[in-house]
């Protein structure tokens, strides 16, 4: 679907995010922030996913994409969810390694409970961030 | 001045023999991360780390400074100082343009600056502690600061937040204490070198070889 005026904003379910292999989420997140698209998501991503994202926008950093912006809102995890994600990353952290062992790629990183935003650089004008929320200033 | 993989250093590391703890300067373009290695650099070996400048992205390549014995009082540590490129999300040639740059030189200056980000990223493998420069006149609650502390502590290598600028009368470095509660936070500035005494105190008792 294409517009020809105005901001994009696709709601993306984490399942979709999650359901990729590290290298095509980083794709399917950069395709769409390059069309212009600007994504939220209700996950969170790793730090290392993360840095991984940035790392990958700077490789395609030209003059008609400058990059991207992005916000985030993780939910501290308490009592038993806490536990739970501490459990879930060893397993993953464990799943990772023999995966590597056996020659394949690293397998799907979970994300956490959250929401994130991630949007062109040459739209998002200013982003306030509060510890609780977080405001966008955007223009096409 | 671009530098090469230290092999010897990495070699005799495989056998416990870490001679020297390798110091990152990590931060967000123009927050005064070359400005504050010139001054420990100075302030030690009497020689400077890099050249400074108001356009951002001047230091697009690790710079380093290796060998820097810090002593405070009874303590006695050795440091390699990484002065590393600014972290960014997004390099616009334009905002080059603002600084008399031709387009020929603000293209070339951002292409270089990506290539920067990456490199500094990469070296996140090798640092052992790290300095996280935040400029105490902006908001400390960025994107690039999150994601870089939360890189560093998922990493496990130990952080000292240095609030920089504090000599700038719009510095609020207690926004920064406010917004990372878990860390130690270091007032300083590096350019009129003000509170540097402190700052090597924490960097004595905080920095370690990475676990």
């Amino acid at each position: 679907m294409k517009f020809k005026k105005g901001l994009r904003f696709d709601f993306v379910s984490s399942s979709v995010i999650e359901e990729k292999e590290k290298e095509k989420r980083i794709n399917f997140i950069l395709n769409k922030v390059k069309d212009g698209t600007i994504l939220v998501t209700d996950c969170v991503f790793t730090p290392q996913d993360e840095m991984d994202l940035i790392k990958e926008t700077m490789r395609r950093v030209d003059s008609g994409f400058p990059g991207i912006e992005v916000a985030s809102l993780k939910k501290a995890p308490k009592g038993l969810q806490a536990l739970l994600e501490t459990f879930s990353d060893s397993t993953n952290k464990i799943k990772n390694f023999f995966a590597m062992l056996r020659g394949k790629k690293e397998n799907k990183t979970p994300t956490k409970i959250g929401i994130t935003l991630i949007g062109p650089a040459r739209y998002i004008k200013k982003i306030k961030r509060n510890p609780n929320s977080f405001s966008i200033l955007a223009e096409a | 001045m671009k530098i090469k993989f230290d092999f010897i250093s990495w070699f005799l590391s495989l056998f416990g023999f870490r001679r020297t703890i390798s110091l990152g300067i990590y931060g967000a373009p123009n927050v005064g991360k070359t400005t504050l290695a010139n001054r420990i650099a100075l302030d030690w070996t009497g020689e400077e780390v890099g050249r400074v400048s108001e356009i951002p992205h001047e230091t697009r390549w690790v710079q380093k400074k290796e060998k820097i014995e810090i002593r405070v009082k009874n303590k006695k540590i050795l440091i390699n100082l990484l002065d590393m490129p600014g972290i960014a999300t997004k390099i616009d040639y334009r905002q080059f343009l603002k600084y008399g740059l031709s387009k020929k030189e603000a293209k070339k200056r951002a292409r270089e600056a990506t290539e920067g980000v990456i490199e500094a990223i990469r070296w996140l493998k090798n640092v052992d502690t790290v300095l996280a420069v935040m400029d105490a006149t902006q908001d400390p609650l960025t994107q690039v600061n999150i994601t870089l502390l939360g890189n560093l502590e998922a990493r496990k290598i130990p952080v000292i937040i240095v609030a920089n600028k504090i000599d700038k009368k719009r510095a609020k470095p207690e926004a920064i204490k406010e917004a990372f509660p878990n860390y130690p936070v270091v007032e300083v500035s590096a350019l009129k070198g003000i509170n540097m005494n402190e700052l090597y105190s924490t960097i004595a008792n905080h920095a370690r070889f990475r676990k």
